[in-house]
């Protein structure tokens, strides 16, 4: 009974559990819209990095390897209280911007991986059927892609979630932040970093029940 | 299909559970055993919360000129530095260290609200305490003036004890001070202040959300008599000093040494920094947890 007292005073007292929903909702929007843009962003960069323009190629190649490299924290800060410290954007806009970035660079890189294990000799027998280049990309290069694409996007989207836990650094108060505050509040971090854990947990499966329930459409 | 499948993660939750409980449990025999020859030999694992801006090679020079100074013995202390309190606090649960170094109504705070912890009955540690203050950037020196303007007319007319009786003294006990809204003025020049949320009951974030504490009164306060919007920006602590530099925020809290005479009080103090009048003192207290 004690054990949940507790539980009550640290999750829901006071209206403790709406400034976590808040904080969740924080994490919820800088993950889509960063995922959103990302993968734009990253087609666009794997576009480039496959295409034939040779100065292109090479500034995707720097950009990819440059940010695959380096933690996105470091990025996080550089933009923040370096780049856009005097433009005076909103924290959530540089967060947004910053891991659809990150985002990016992953997913150029999964899209690139998908892209080399597909049959060149489908592409090249479409063609020679009399498929233009975007028929022959629609019809047989795309589906095949994402087949083989989806279990790598969605473990990007569920790292993704996990990377903005970070943008407390930029005067965002995001699930991770809210969790740390009533930690500090409470005095009792490791119930309140598991409570935290599973939030974080509860939004992974989500995100994998999501595509389960898109791959059982598919078969149906 | 579907049952089983919320029972696996169910499942992975009590494992994860178990594990981390268990962890806690299993070291607290070992530190009882553990605990008593420590404190024959005189060295003590201490944990502390690291200073902006200090490395723990320095931090270890300046407990030296402390301890010459005060005559407090701390070099029995093999100390750890931490993040922030939460760390700290995670720190000593899972047995890493033996003792925390805090303030006493950050103390008194901790064991209001989680009956694990006791405080270490050590006099000698009486004769410290920190002091603090308000850190700016040294460009900034009008708003300095402007604060120390402020905290000087506070503390002429008592007005700073009274916050600190009615937000720190006098707190109901488990219960946290409310939270107090800073007044805004149409048209006046607004100022940034980062806040932790990681020092209760100064600096803590309330359960709607909203940033409360001691200090945040104090700037309601001080909002009050500068005539300056006080907006406050909640901000993890390891990334203050860039926020600071940046621009991105234009006052931080600081806590200072306040011995005088060899150790100056503003010897942590970084490059480009101006540090305002002290407003709040408060003493060392070490806690630990209940055997």
């Amino acid at each position: 009974m004690e054990f949940v007292d507790l539980l009550y005073k640290i999750f829901l007292k006071d209206g403790g559990w709406l400034t976590i929903l808040n904080g969740l909702w924080v994490t919820v929007q800088i993950s889509t819209l960063s995922l959103l843009l990302g993968t734009i962003l990253g087609s666009l960069l794997c576009f480039f990095r496959l295409g034939k323009i040779k100065p292109l190629k090479i500034a995707a190649q720097v950009y990819i390897s440059i940010i695959r490299g380096s933690p996105v924290l470091m990025l996080l800060m550089l933009l923040f209280y370096g780049v856009f410290a005097r433009q005076g954007l909103s924290p959530i806009l540089v967060a947004v911007i910053t891991f659809s970035m990150h985002t990016a660079a992953h997913v150029a890189e999964l899209l690139r991986s998908a892209l080399m294990a597909l049959d060149k000799g489908q592409v090249e027998a479409a063609r020679t059927l009399g498929f233009s280049k975007w028929q022959a990309f629609k019809l047989v290069t795309f589906p095949q892609l994402v087949r083989i694409a989806k279990p790598v996007y969605q473990s990007t989207i569920v790292n993704l979630i996990q990377w903005t836990s970070v943008v407390g650094y930029v005067t965002i108060t995001d699930l991770t932040r809210v969790i740390n505050n009533i930690a500090s509040r409470t005095m009792q971090p490791m119930i309140t970093i598991i409570g935290g854990m599973i939030i974080y947990l509860a939004l992974s499966y989500l995100v994998y029940g999501i595509f389960h329930w898109t791959n059982r459409r598919r078969t149906q | 299909m579907k049952l089983k499948k919320i029972a696996k993660v169910l499942l992975s939750c009590l494992v994860a559970g178990a594990l981390f409980t268990g962890c806690g449990g299993g070291d607290k025999p070992a530190n009882d055993s553990g605990d008593k020859p420590a404190a024959s030999t005189g060295n003590v694992k201490l944990g502390m919360i690291s200073h902006l801006n200090v490395t723990e090679q320095k931090m270890d020079e300046i407990l030296k000129m402390v301890e010459e100074e005060s005559k407090v013995p701390l070099t029995n202390f093999t100390v750890t530095y931490y993040d922030n309190l939460k760390l700290m606090q995670m720190g000593i649960e899972s047995g890493s260290v033996d003792q925390i170094s805090l303030y006493t109504s950050v103390a008194d705070y901790v064991i209001a609200n989680n009956d694990k912890y006791e405080k270490v009955s050590d006099l000698t540690l009486k004769n410290l305490s920190d002091t603090f203050c308000f850190a700016v950037r040294k460009d900034d020196a009008a708003l300095k003036a402007d604060l120390d303007k402020a905290l000087d007319e506070m503390k002429a007319d008592g007005s700073l004890d009274k916050l600190a009786k009615e937000y720190i003294t006098d707190v109901d006990k488990g219960t946290a001070p409310p939270a107090i809204e800073i007044p805004m003025t149409e048209g006046a020049q607004t100022i940034k202040v980062g806040v932790t949320g990681d020092l209760p009951p100064l600096d803590y974030v309330s359960a709607d959300g909203k940033a409360a504490g001691f200090n945040t009164a104090l700037l309601a306060e001080v909002a009050k008599r500068s005539g300056k919007n006080i907006e406050i920006v909640d901000i993890d602590s390891g990334a203050r000093a860039a926020a600071l530099s940046s621009g991105q925020i234009d006052v931080i809290f600081w806590v200072v040494v306040p011995t005088a005479g060899k150790v100056r009080a503003d010897i942590d103090k970084p490059e480009g920094v101006e540090l305002s009048n002290p407003y709040f003192k408060d003493n060392v207290e070490h806690l630990k947890l209940k055997k």
